[in-house]
């Protein structure tokens, strides 16, 4: 099935994916329903928390520098660009939301590169904090929301490392009516070093040069739970790690939604671009 | 892109206050070849006017010519027409009273 899948589309053949294709966007014929994460609001847009108040709209990008141009995209010219404001700390996070129909095992691959605003002429590899992605699903019982990033920089700081999140943060009410709630996943608190996750990317000397990098991740709908996270030729075990539980919630039944994010580690625009994002379910 | 012409409206400003002098985030639309920006005001009356830049890079700004009234009143929603414009366009404006606003830039290709 693999390989019938790949000769249906060759530019599958860049990827290993499963039997059937949950969504399959290269983002040279648009943006497929990736669009802004909102934190939740009632009345007013001033009861969203706070920092889901600004996650930024995602842009198609050429990604063209004022140095040599346009760099394209690993195929064709355009790229989901995933762009935060000048600002340290701030995170853009752009989503888009499917349900499932079967209880798989899935994979989800993607090549990605991340830059930042080519605005000094430094080496300015530690302007990017991290880029990463989760998962929001849930079955009859529970929400479950794997997290994970590629802690790039932190405080000035090389860290270049994988890392996952199982910490919730608490529920709050949003406005009066008593049917909104709102929680914070994406806090900088609680992340954890996924074992054996340290990881030196290629970021190529200056601002305004791209490679781009494959991604894995294999996670099993009907356990859900973790099993292999891959970066190029750096594969990491993570069966034994935990995720963020929460009994299920109202109105999200079958929900399967895909989050890409950045973060700026210093007061300057940082981009996260995906050439192209596969997600594959096992029949 | 196809036969038919794609779509995509991007809120480059959401619920962002505006006072003195300012600038919307810059946004790539070098797929599209016609846009609109529509200024929503969601708290209080502007007083001034937006200019449309466009850049090389994302970087440096100069202005493309168009202008428009900034929205005057809670809720009232104004606009600029653009064409031909690269690959980045932002927005940038002078108002006399703070107001609380709403960015659209709706892009066609």
């Amino acid at each position: 099935m693999k390989n019938q899948l790949r000769t249906i589309d060759l530019r599958l053949n860049q990827f290993d994916p499963l039997d059937r294709i949950l969504l399959f966007d290269d983002f040279n014929t648009g943006l497929s329903g990736w669009t802004e994460l909102i934190g939740n609001y009632e009345h007013t847009l001033d009861s969203v928390l706070l920092p889901y108040q600004d996650h930024r709209p995602p842009q198609l990008s050429s990604i063209s520098m004022w140095d040599t141009g346009t760099v394209g995209a690993l195929n064709g010219t355009y790229s989901l660009k995933v762009a935060t404001r000048a600002k340290k700390g701030h995170q853009a996070v752009n989503i888009k939301r499917i349900t499932f129909r079967k209880k798989c095992k899935m994979r989800l691959e993607a090549f990605f590169t991340f830059k930042p605003e080519a605005t000094k002429l430094t080496l300015s590899d530690q302007s990017v904090r991290s880029i990463g992605f989760l998962f929001d699903l849930q079955n009859e019982n529970e929400r479950v929301m794997p997290h994970i990033r590629y802690l790039n920089s932190l405080e000035g700081t090389l860290e270049q490392k994988w890392q996952y999140k199982k910490q919730r943060s608490p529920f709050r009410s949003i406005g009066t009516e008593g049917k909104t709630v709102s929680h914070y996943h994406l806090s900088p608190e609680g992340w954890e070093d996924i074992p054996g996750g340290k990881q030196k990317l290629c970021y190529n000397e200056i601002a305004t040069k791209h490679n781009w990098h494959y991604l894995r991740l294999d996670f099993d709908l009907d356990q859900m739970k973790y099993y292999e996270l891959q970066c190029n030729e750096k594969i990491m075990n993570l069966s034994d790690i935990g995720l963020m539980r929460i009994p299920a919630m109202p109105n999200l039944w079958n929900m399967l939604n895909l989050v890409f994010f950045t973060e700026a580690d210093e007061d300057r625009r940082v981009f996260f671009y995906l050439d192209s994002v596969l997600l594959t379910c096992e029949e | 892109m196809g036969s038919m012409r794609q779509y995509y409206s991007a809120v480059v400003e959401r619920n962002v206050v505006f006072e003195e002098i300012f600038h919307s985030e810059p946004y790539e639309v070098g797929w599209a070849t016609e846009l609109i920006i529509f200024v929503r005001s969601l708290d209080g009356a502007g007083d001034g006017a937006v200019e449309v830049e466009i850049s090389p890079d994302g970087i440096r700004w100069c202005k493309e010519g168009t202008t428009f009234e900034l929205p005057t009143a809670t809720d009232a929603v104004t606009f600029g027409k653009v064409s031909h414009f690269g690959n980045w366009v932002r927005l940038s404006g002078r108002t006399k009273k703070k107001f609380k606003a709403l960015i659209t830039f709706s892009m066609k290709e």
